[in-house]
């Protein structure tokens, strides 16, 4: 008996040790020391800094490891006061993240049930989110409180069929979403990179169009051989739309008519870039998937 | 394997017990895993951090990914597929490494004749592919339902001989699942709190009839005397002497009684001295061939035992006086020459006595 206890004794301080070490990644931010999540901030501050000053140009200034729930990290949406939300690929969960300390603020759930589908981004307008599934089904919701389960209005852009889409941006200039495709099945858009405007009307309708953009003015001199938008983002500097694509690690930058400011690869190791965001205080962040490591979300000084 | 099985037995100080040996082979794991954890960050994913951190709600802060000490190994390095290549392979050593303390306590406790090897090596193969399926799976409720489409085409109609073998299975396919969802912690604890339950039911006899008395209580003295360690060495395991009852003391002590009339009285020349096995597909025809060998070349003979096999040749053993003109060989070569044309196979397995002879004149 002794021999067991020993060895049962030995088992659980092992599993003590590992509840320990991933708590490194999760402990209750209350019993963190603020001091501690103080000096992250002062640490971004001063590595965004050097990024101003053309040190250490194009290195990541921060990178936070996700809780599991965000391991296939799929969209990114920023509300107009600056904060920062994620959501997942499978269900309709949806995370408030602290870009700057490194912390997760709240989390809550799209439906009275599980919702569960293939969700590709997400974006903040009007008050109201819009969560895109590559079927071209968006849906609307209010932003919850912590653990709170939020009623959801589905909308049917009727795009399924013609594109797969990956990515949901919000223009506020002319009040539409605009969304992303990844693959295009439409013949006349060969070659192509498709964007659609979904304009929201005051009375809940709303008007669709489309931005074209040749493919080959969008990759330029890199070494690509196709550009597919994983997720979309507006600058709101200048206004362009910002679209990352995870498979050629490229970064793509339009005005809101379709012509290419710039595109360049992504700096910084990026395993799968699915989700992209720009804040108001130039902080371009980029969220990865991974399948065994946790999923990451990666800030950059923007311009 | 060798290092392996060295280092157990520097930490058992070479102790046969098999719950030192188990305790010992944890302990190591335990270092091993410990060490695997602080360098390999995926190691702490596989083995179940990632169910830890799910559990955790409301407010938490995230690892710092461009701190140097939180990025050790491959963590960071490593492209989607190789970490799940990794991963993986992971999982299925974790597997592995659990499993086979489960096999040797399976072997090892069986209180019927024999183990089946099958259920033995069915332990070691049966969570790896559980545990494959499981990671197929996730959370794919398409993947599934085609799972279950195509389980349902295959069909298993397997008898086991002991209830014990079934726990084992479902035990089997316990460490697999919960390797699959990445919970190796899981698998770890169930497959040692199995292990040391079975060992210690197994040592102390649970379950047995207390109104079937023990052999010790019927025959206390006498057993005592048989197990003391100062006993004349004839039983040295005190513990399995006390620990049968009083039906399988019985069953015992007429098996003794069978063998000691087939060899003689103690202390007194055995009436055999070899016992002389044979295979063949023709039992009536081989039998008395081999018969009319033994009547030339043996001083005394007697047919002990038939085994009929289905699907496989039948044996035929016979105890067999061999002269001391006549060696093994020369025994052998009467059998082929009589029956060679009926048997498949032939072989005399001598007794202690008779064997060192042989022996002595080997090298004489």
């Amino acid at each position: 008996m002794k021999a067991f206890s020993a060895t049962v004794a030995a088992l659980l301080l092992l599993a003590g040790t590992g509840c320990r070490k991933s708590g490194e990644g999760a402990p209750d931010a209350s019993k963190e020391d603020s001091a501690g999540l103080e000096s992250r901030v002062a640490r971004l501050n001063e590595a965004l800094a050097k990024a101003d000053s053309g040190e250490a140009r194009g290195k990541p200034v921060a990178r936070w490891l996700l809780p599991p729930e965000l391991a296939e990290v799929s969209g990114l949406a920023l509300t107009p006061d600056g904060r920062l939300f994620a959501h997942n690929d499978e269900s309709a969960r949806i995370t408030e993240l602290d870009y700057r300390r490194g912390t997760v603020i709240k989390k809550f759930f799209v439906g009275k049930e599980a919702l569960r589908g293939d969700f590709e981004g997400l974006a903040y307008a009007r008050d109201r989110f819009y969560l895109l599934s590559s079927d071209g089904t968006l849906y609307e919701f209010r932003e919850g409180a912590e653990g709170e389960r939020v009623e959801f209005t589905a909308h049917d852009t009727h795009l399924g069929r013609e594109c797969e889409f990956e990515g949901v941006a919000f223009d506020s200039t002319d009040n539409s979403l605009v969304l992303a495709c990844k693959n295009v099945a439409e013949k006349k858009f060969k070659d192509m990179l498709v964007l659609y405007r979904y304009t929201l009307g005051d009375s809940g309708g709303a008007k669709l169009s489309e931005v074209t953009v040749p493919l080959a003015e969008v990759i330029g001199r890199n070494p690509w051989k196709h550009f597919r938008p994983t997720d979309i983002t507006m600058d709101p500097y200048s206004g362009n739309y910002v679209l990352v694509a995870a498979q050629e690690k490229g970064l793509l930058a339009l005005t809101p008519a379709g012509a290419v400011v710039f595109s360049r690869p992504l700096s910084g190791r990026h395993p799968q870039a699915e989700g992209i965001a720009i804040t108001r205080d130039s902080i371009l962040i980029i969220g990865d998937e991974s399948i065994a490591a946790p999923g990451t979300i990666t800030l950059y000084h923007w311009h | 394997m060798g290092f392996f099985r060295r280092l157990i037995d520097f930490l058992t100080l070479g102790s046969d017990r098999p719950v030192r040996r188990l305790v010992a082979y944890y302990l190591v794991l335990a270092a091993v895993v410990g060490a695997l954890m602080y360098f390999f960050p995926v190691v702490d994913h596989v083995i179940g951090s990632a169910q830890l951190d799910q559990a955790v709600s409301g407010s938490q802060v995230l690892r710092d990914g461009l701190q140097p000490e939180t990025i050790r190994g491959f963590d960071t390095d490593l492209s989607p597929r190789l970490e799940l290549a990794l991963s993986t392979l992971i999982i299925l050593l974790g597997i592995l490494a659990l499993m086979l303390p489960v096999s040797w306590v399976y072997m090892s406790t069986r209180y019927s004749k024999g183990h089946n090897q099958q259920v033995a090596q069915t332990l070691i193969f049966l969570p790896l592919v559980v545990a494959g399926i499981v990671l197929v799976v996730q959370n794919s409720l398409a993947l599934a339902f085609s799972l279950a489409g195509v389980v349902a085409a295959v069909r298993f109609r397997t008898t086991l001989r002991d209830a014990r073998d079934v726990v084992f299975i479902f035990l089997a396919i316990a460490v697999g699942f919960a390797a699959g969802v990445q919970t190796l912690i899981v698998a770890a604890i169930v497959s040692l709190v199995f292990n040391f339950v079975l060992i210690l039911t197994w040592r102390y006899d649970f379950g047995r009839s207390v109104l079937e008395p023990t052999a010790a209580s019927q025959w206390s003295e006498q057993l005592n005397d048989l197990a003391e360690r100062r006993g004349g060495g004839k039983v040295p395991d005190r513990d399995l002497v006390l620990a049968i009852d009083q039906k399988q003391a019985l069953a015992l002590a007429e098996r003794f009684d069978r063998v000691r009339k087939i060899l003689g009285p103690s202390g007194k020349k055995p009436r055999f001295n070899a016992i002389l096995s044979v295979t063949t597909e023709t039992l009536s025809e081989a039998q008395a061939k081999v018969a009319e060998a033994l009547d030339e070349v043996a001083g005394r003979w007697r047919l002990d035992e038939v085994v009929t096999n289905v699907g496989k040749p039948s044996e035929i053993f016979y105890l067999v006086r061999i002269r001391k003109s006549t060696s093994k060989d020369e025994l052998l070569t009467a059998v082929r020459a009589k029956a060679g044309d009926t048997i498949t196979n032939t072989d005399v397995q001598l007794a202690e006595s008779t064997k060192e002879k042989e022996d002595e004149d080997a090298k004489s």
